[in-house]
């Protein structure tokens, strides 16, 4: 009985779940599979110490600032022009093909082009961090928007219902489960666009970190670095789904 | 007659077919180098490309493979997926105590600090100002520390922007006002704003840019391989030091980089001829002196922990394979 109850804790096996993958990094650590790679101890010991010594909290002092302004202008945008393309077809024909055309490239690539525009200053890392979260955010919300249930769109005209009626009481709440998920993936991809601006354009914040403990070959802070911005992602990511409790009570049963 | 056609044809393809398993147990006699290269093959490779056609040339077989970056052959060469590779692994070597050795020298820094001279004109101007260099523990950074040690200043801001030509295209454009860059960015930016920019007087800077290494157990059971390659560049490196125009000759006589653009085309000799003038290829590996002067530079840039008095030079070079190419060619 008590096993039962104990099995049915989440918790329980999210935490066997982290110490199975820290136990196999900590021989593959021991083996060791490279002479490069450091053991999970050895990069837990780095991570504390990077963390109370303020290197971390300088490091992503930098890091956050391209971060935030491309995250807030990918949703801002993002969700303005998804919804847009979801509602008016000329809009969707006018767009949508950039959309998919920036979903499909391959952003690595497209990321030191960007330096040739707008030189290797804040604005060049803000564009980074847009062209990775703003297609996702895009369209994700247009397909919200767009798969819409008719009937439901049916039963608003049915009972008279205006134009700001229909998309404010039916598509927008309809929609907003994949927004939601636009803006989660779209987070997640922003944190691949500063670590990319940061490792490709000039080294600043968590991008110097990795780069500086890469070319001292300090590999347990340099492992450390890189859990630092999974460790920060997953964070923001939890937040947002928080978020989205709050603004979706209904999604909680899930 | 068609008896005697047929005869000499079967004589020919034995002939063909006796050389061929003759080249081929010659290569396998003479060894093989997977050499790692944390470039692309560019004007600044052609003289380790001309070596390679002449090791090649005495029967070994030399792969090139080239990397993303120079940390990135670094793992190669650790993990042994690669022979031999190019770089300054100083800190592989001291912290991860990989079983690698340096064993030649194949360039020297050749740097040089470039300023607006809208902003700055002398070492003493850059007293509070602001200089940008390559990155944290790079070439660049190490000349800088000398040079604020030396003239007693103490820069205002120093940030890092890789690459010397993004630096170079930066300070044409007025993003930055001061930084240290290679010789042929400096000569471009001479040429596209002259006047507008200054070169800083820099001395006492020896260190190696490039120097070879490999698994110290591949250099013992490799000994006569890398002997070969050695003498190769040796020869190779005293034919350019002699007549920079020898990469230009080779390199049309071996077919090297043939799909190199005509303005980069037009760069290949300035460049060595930059590069000899300024000691930039040694004639004679970099030995002992090489070493030294790279553990008192790269104590200074960081790379290396410690002061450079109290590190052993064996823990980081071994002189076997070129004393033993010295002694055959002659110093």
């Amino acid at each position: 009985m008590a096993l039962r109850t104990l099995g049915r804790q989440t918790w329980l096996w999210k935490l066997m779940s982290f110490a199975l993958f820290f136990g196999a990094w900590e021989i593959a650590g021991r083996i060791p599979i490279s002479l490069s790679f450091p053991t999970f101890i050895e990069t837990f010991i780095a991570f504390v110490r990077m963390t109370f010594n303020g290197e971390f909290a300088t490091a992503y002092l930098q890091t956050i600032q391209p971060l935030i302004i491309g995250v807030a202008i990918s949703s801002v945008a993002g969700v303005g022009f998804g919804v847009l393309m979801g509602l008016w077809r000329t809009m969707e024909w006018f767009l949508v093909v950039i959309f998919i055309i920036l979903y499909a490239s391959p952003v690595a690539a497209i990321i030191p082009l960007v330096t040739y525009m707008y030189g290797i200053g804040l604005t060049s890392k803000v564009i980074a961090v847009v062209i990775m979260a703003l297609p996702l955010i895009v369209l994700n919300c247009y397909k919200g928007v767009r798969h819409t249930h008719p009937s439901l769109i049916e039963m608003v005209r049915s009972f008279q219902g205006s134009r700001w009626q229909e998309i404010r009481l039916i598509i927008l709440p309809n929609a907003s489960s994949l927004i939601f998920a636009g803006l989660r993936l779209g987070i997640g991809a922003g944190f691949i666009g500063v670590v990319l601006a940061e490792l490709l354009i000039t080294p600043t914040g968590i991008g110097d970190l990795i780069t500086y403990h890469r070319s001292v070959a300090d590999y347990p802070e340099m492992f450390a670095d890189i859990t630092s911005i999974i460790a920060l992602s997953a964070v923001s990511l939890t937040v947002l789904l928080k978020m989205e409790f709050l603004v979706r009570p209904e999604t909680r049963k899930r | 007659m068609r008896h005697m056609w047929s005869h000499l044809s079967r004589l020919a393809a034995t002939a063909v077919l006796v050389t061929g398993i003759a080249a081929v147990n010659d290569a396998q006699a003479a060894g093989k180098i997977r050499l790692g290269l944390g470039d692309i093959e560019s004007v600044e490779t052609l003289n380790l490309l001309i070596a390679i056609e002449h090791t090649k040339a005495r029967g070994v077989d030399v792969q090139l493979i080239s990397f993303k970056s120079e940390d990135i052959a670094n793992q190669a060469i650790v993990n042994d997926q690669a022979d031999i590779g190019i770089g300054t692994p100083y800190a592989v070597i001291q912290k991860v105590k990989a079983p690698i050795r340096l064993f030649f020298q194949l360039s020297t820094l050749q740097f040089y600090p470039v300023v607006n001279t809208e902003f700055y004109k002398a070492w003493k101007d850059l007293d509070g100002g602001d200089l940008v260099v390559h990155s944290r523990t790079s070439g660049t950074q190490a000349i800088a520390n000398l040079m604020a040690q030396k003239h007693g200043i103490k820069y205002g801001s120093l940030s890092y922007v890789p690459g010397s030509e993004v630096r170079a295209l930066a300070m044409l454009q007025g993003n930055i006002k001061a930084t240290i860059i290679d010789a042929v960015n400096t000569n471009f930016l001479m040429d596209k704003a002259p006047g507008k920019f200054a070169v800083l007087p820099l001395e006492g800077v020896k260190a190696s840019d490039e120097a070879m290494f490999a698994r110290v157990d591949y250099l013992e059971k490799n000994a006569e391989t890398v002997g070969i390659f050695i003498e190769e560049l040796l020869k190779t490196w005293r034919a350019i030091n002699k007549d920079p125009n020898y990469v230009v000759t080779e390199r049309q006589k071996l077919g090297l980089l043939k799909d190199l653009p005509k303005d980069l085309e037009k760069e290949v000799l300035p460049y060595y001829q930059i590069g000899v003038k300024g000691g930039m290829f040694p004639t004679d590996g970099g030995g002992m002196v090489a070493a030294k002067s790279d553990l008192d530079f790269y104590s200074v840039a960081g790379q290396i922990q410690g002061s450079a008095a109290d590190l052993k030079v064996d823990d980081f070079w071994t002189f076997k394979p070129l004393e033993a190419a010295l002694k055959k060619l002659g110093n």
